[in-house]
């Protein structure tokens, strides 16, 4: 627990406020066809990518948690749609230690897409119905397609909030 | 933490955290809300930071990339502004005179509560939440439930509150609701049925039939005035000459101006659709309201709004087959996406108001 506390969650909480900062400023400023980017959710499936399923979920979780408490949803349902979100990119580790970066966007993008998909989906189970319209066509795939673009930039960022080292092959010397 | 638990208890234990989270929040937590209020505190300087650096990059990104429709924009606003310069006397006119009737009447209105004014200093980052934060909050006597206006009309409501901000609730969240009324002219040429009038001549000659659509409501009186003039003597014969008696009928026509009143609950839809009425009486929607009728708030005790403050304007109203109600859209008049200075009135909802 120690571990965690001075490593990962030190790194989580700076990072994380950032990113939460970037995306009240900036990306919910600047929607593209009515759909406002998730910087933050990016950076969970980023962190999903590269540190594999366990790490992607407490990342969504801890970054979740923040953006719940500077909104008006019931606290808790983005951390638990981000939490799968980062769980679901962090799959790829299943595949593959060592993805390529391509590799590593498609997972970001499909767990994005989870992610997004199930923020309105927590919230009618909440009690707060009404977002499951036919909007989500439209925002779901824009927000994931996103998060792949970003996967590979934000990767080296999610890597080291997590305390993950890239794995470094070395050639077999006879 | 990742080599003592495994994945599959990591996993289940951020699930059943949110799910207690979720619980906890629902139920109303005073921690959870010290934990927002914390993070707000952390946020707010964060932010502006951010935007310091930010807006000026954003600033020439606009004026590389927007010059010629802000030019454009800017003449339309001129245009805008030199039409509604004639509007606002009548408006102001308009308002005096309501105010004056509510006093004889002794009503309350909009008028009659105290107002906060506010900033919008954040709005919702999520694609799932219409809201934004205003920089007042308790210590101005903000409570939960008061609506927000701006210039235009109604805003939305105020769903969380802090020392020195709130969260506003915008009237097209699908979670918003709120008794409105639209108030239309049956003598309206647009809102007017064709009727058929059968007319009876006073001289009782054959009745005429036309199908027209009535511009305006009259009633006929017919009054019948009998005058006797006083006994006058003939100058010449010296005679007295007996009174006239003359009867005259008048008749008189008074234009009476009928106002219909159909109250139903207004809710958001998400995003930028526009607001859907739903009418008491789902026949009104098809006779007596019609695409640019005004709609406002219709108070009363367990609305949670005072009656009268504009929402927006009918946009759409389509009739369904096989069905006597209609869908009503509704455009807010509010900007609601281009939201600076708004004002909270300090009116206490009730708790059993609907979209409470």
């Amino acid at each position: 627990m120690r571990n965690f506390v001075v490593g990962p969650l030190l790194r989580l909480l700076p990072v994380g406020l950032l990113a939460l900062s970037l995306q009240r400023v900036v990306f919910a400023h600047h929607p593209i066809h009515d759909v406002k980017l998730q910087f933050v959710l990016a950076l969970v499936v980023a962190a999903g990518a590269g540190g594999g399923t366990d790490r992607g979920a407490i990342a969504g979780f801890v970054l979740g948690v923040l953006y719940d408490a500077t909104g008006d949803t019931p606290f808790g349902v983005m951390a638990l749609a981000y939490g799968v979100a980062g769980m679901t990119a962090g799959s790829l580790d299943r595949f593959t230690q060592d993805p390529q970066w391509w590799l590593a966007a498609i997972f970001a993008t499909i767990g994005a897409a989870v992610g997004e998909a199930m923020i309105p989906l927590v919230e009618v189970v909440t009690g707060e119905s009404g977002w499951i319209t036919s909007e989500l066509v439209w925002t779901v795939p824009i927000v994931a397609v996103a998060a792949g673009v970003l996967c590979p930039l934000l990767m080296p960022v999610g890597r080291w909030m997590m305390g993950v080292r890239r794995k470094k092959w070395k050639a077999m010397t006879e | 933490m990742f080599s003592s638990l495994s994945r599959r208890r990591v996993i289940a234990l951020v699930v059943l955290t949110c799910l207690l989270f979720i619980t906890l929040d629902r139920n109303g937590n005073p921690v959870i809300d010290r934990v927002r209020s914390v993070v707000a505190t952390v946020m707010r300087p964060l932010d502006t930071a951010t935007e310091a650096i930010t807006l000026p990059i954003e600033r020439a990104w606009y004026g590389i990339t927007n010059y010629d429709d802000l030019e454009r924009d800017n003449e339309a606003l001129r245009d805008q502004i030199e039409q509604l310069k004639g509007n606002d006397v009548e408006a102001v006119s308009a308002i005096l005179e309501y105010r004056e009737l509510l006093k004889v009447l002794q009503l309350t209105s909009k008028f009659t509560y105290d107002t906060v004014a506010a900033q919008v200093v954040g709005e919702s980052p999520s694609n799932f939440q219409n809201t934004v934060e205003i920089n007042v909050g308790s210590n101005r006597g903000v409570k939960v439930g008061m609506p927000v206006t701006d210039g235009a009309g109604l805003v939305g409501k105020i769903t969380k509150v802090f020392p020195d901000r709130s969260i506003v609730r915008l009237i097209t969240d699908p979670e918003y609701a709120i008794s409105a009324q639209v108030l239309s002219d049956v003598n309206d040429p647009q809102n007017q049925p064709a009727t058929t009038t059968t007319t009876v001549s006073p001289d009782g000659s054959e009745p005429s039939t036309s199908s027209t659509s009535t511009s305006t409501s009259t009633s006929t009186t017919t009054t019948t005035t009998t005058t006797i003039a006083s006994p006058v003597t003939d100058p010449i014969t010296g005679e007295t000459i007996a009174p006239v008696t003359t009867v005259a009928n008048v008749t008189t026509t008074t234009v009476v101006t009928e106002v219909v009143r159909e109250t139903g609950l207004l809710e958001g839809q998400g995003g930028g659709k526009p607001l859907l009425l739903r009418f008491t009486d789902s026949t009104s929607a098809v006779t007596s309201v019609h695409v640019g009728a005004v709609v406002d708030t219709a108070g009363g005790t367990k609305s949670i709004a005072p009656q009268g403050i504009p929402i927006g304007v009918i946009t759409r109203v389509v009739s369904r087959t096989g069905d006597s109600s209609a869908i009503v859209e509704v455009t807010p008049n509010a900007s609601l996406r281009r939201l600076n200075f708004v004002t909270v009135v300090l009116f206490v909802a009730n708790d059993a108001a609907p979209g409470f």
